[in-house]
């Protein structure tokens, strides 16, 4: 679309575009070039700056108010360029200026690497919708797998663990060793399928929380309570200063304890063996400005690399660390951990202790119930 | 408190009513009686004498889902605790299973010491007179 009320200087330019097969509208006021484009929706606008009425550029602010990202590039074109470069207030939507006189071509090239730019937009715009598409169902196709493979493995889990604690007969050494390994698979499994059913929530805005009054000391104690187990067979122990008194908190019991689970687990795989993990629970001061609590676990691992700090929180995101007893890492469990933490209005961070005394990661909740 | 008597569990995949029936006899001396689906689950709690002591119900089933078939249960009659269980707890299936007259529910994914230690907690707790053993 042309818009210009000096008909005779814009007349190369129409009829090189033309020429090259363009389809041209022509407006001569700013008020003509509104209702024109929205009869129209060109791809492309070239706007004098100076017409009766509204001016070019009064007019480019309309069309960009209206039509926001889908308007079409405007080049402006004045005959005092110098005053609209050095403009304050350059409208968004103008992409480039001509100034006038210009030849047919120098505006032919302009217009082409804009309208190519546009078609790239477009292109792009349209492949994102699609991608956006495949990831909802790529997300409901994972969700079910994952959902229909929950169940069977916790039943598996579960037997071998009636198996093992001898409660239907005892069971020789090579019996034991094929149920421990059956346990440990099914375990880690069931971790792995539980994870990708959150990153599947998570991914589609699906994370609600059942809020409930929780008394977190015990829910921390009971967490400790599984972890001695996997921890034993590393030789650790787990220390835990509790708060003198357990607070009740609105949280989601499920989501804050897979939390403390997951660092509770990270503790026992990357720190070393035969060594001390701490858990402490901290209530705010009374007088403290910000009532929150604060749940640390300190392992004795190798602490974080600084060059992947930025790596720690996010999904897949595996460091280079090891863990110490051949277990598996699969880079979910901490962005897992960092989006039920904010759900609640709390932060979670990893501080790098002295003296290569490990990692610990705290996480703090809001006192108050959360909306 | 020990749990005796009849306990019904309905679910629909016989490895989790397998599983579940040897963490109930960890709680006492009790008989486990299965269904397949709701319907079937009440049907069964109907010929139970003594009535069941406890009754697990899955969320997700083909037919009658467990919410319904927890209306209906407490519809006729059941007024001994009823666990609903679940591999996916939503905020929704957790307040209708709670507003359908629930008393709790449990994760099918929880460590197996602890869905013992919960039912013993709500067992516990429970208020309503669990009917002693013929």
């Amino acid at each position: 679309m042309l818009v210009d009320d000096e008909r005779e200087s814009i007349e190369p330019l129409r009829q090189i575009l033309s020429h090259y097969g363009y389809v041209i509208y022509c407006a001569e006021t700013g008020e003509a070039a509104l209702i024109e484009y929205e009869s129209k929706l060109p791809d492309v606008v070239l706007m004098d700056v100076r017409l009766p009425g509204i001016d070019g550029v009064e007019a480019c602010r309309q069309l960009v108010a209206k039509y926001g990202e889908a308007c079409a590039p405007i080049i402006l074109m004045s005959g005092h360029a110098n005053l609209l470069t050095d403009s304050p207030d350059f409208p968004l939507g103008v992409v480039d200026f001509l100034a006038k006189p210009f030849r047919p071509n120098e505006a032919l090239v302009h217009i082409r690497a804009h309208l190519e730019n546009r078609r790239y937009a477009m292109r792009q715009k349209v492949l994102a919708e699609e991608l956006s598409r495949s990831n909802v169902a790529k997300n409901k196709f994972l969700g079910m797998c994952a959902h229909d493979l929950s169940s069977p493995l916790a039943s598996i889990r579960g037997m071998a663990e009636f198996l093992q604690d001898h409660r239907i007969g005892s069971l020789n050494e090579k019996q034991s060793q094929l149920v421990a390994t059956i346990h440990e698979a099914s375990q880690t499994m069931l971790t792995l399928v539980n994870e990708l059913l959150d990153i599947t929530a998570i991914e589609s805005g699906e994370v609600h929380l059942n809020l409930a009054p929780t008394p977190l000391r015990t829910l921390i104690a009971r967490a400790i309570d599984v972890a001695a187990t996997p921890a034993a067979r590393k030789r650790m122990s787990i220390h835990f200063h509790p708060s003198p008194t357990d607070p009740i908190i609105q949280l989601d019991t499920t989501r804050i304890r897979q939390v403390v689970d997951n660092l509770l687990s990270n503790a026992i795989k990357y720190s070393r063996p035969g060594s001390v993990i701490t858990v402490s629970l901290e209530l705010p001061e009374a007088t403290a400005e910000n009532q929150v609590v604060r749940v640390c676990v300190q392992d004795n691992g190798p602490g974080i690399l600084e060059a992947e700090r930025s790596k720690l929180f996010t999904v897949f995101g595996r460091l280079s660390s090891l863990p110490t007893g051949g277990e598996r890492a699969n880079g979910i469990g901490l962005s897992i951990c960092r989006t039920f933490v904010e759900a609640h209005g709390g932060t979670i961070e990893a501080v790098n202790q002295s003296g290569g005394g490990g990692c610990i990661f705290c996480f703090t909740l809001p006192l108050s119930p959360c909306t | 408190m020990h749990l005796t008597g009849n306990v019904l569990i309905v679910d629909d995949e016989p490895h989790v009513r397998l599983y579940i029936s040897f963490i109930l006899r960890t709680l006492g001396p009790v008989t486990v009686n299965e269904a397949g689906n709701g319907q079937e689950g009440v049907t069964l709690f109907h010929t139970l004498r003594p009535p069941p002591s406890l009754i697990l119900l899955d969320v997700n089933m083909p037919g009658i889902d467990g919410i319904d078939t927890l209306r209906r249960l407490r519809a006729e009659g059941a007024s001994c605790p009823i666990v609903m269980l679940t591999s996916l707890a939503t905020r929704q299936r957790v307040e209708d299973a709670i507003a359908g007259g629930a008393d709790h529910y449990i994760r099918k994914d929880t460590p197996k010491d602890e869905i013992i230690a919960q039912l013993k907690t709500l067992l516990d707790e429970s208020t309503t007179p669990i009917p002693a053993a013929e």
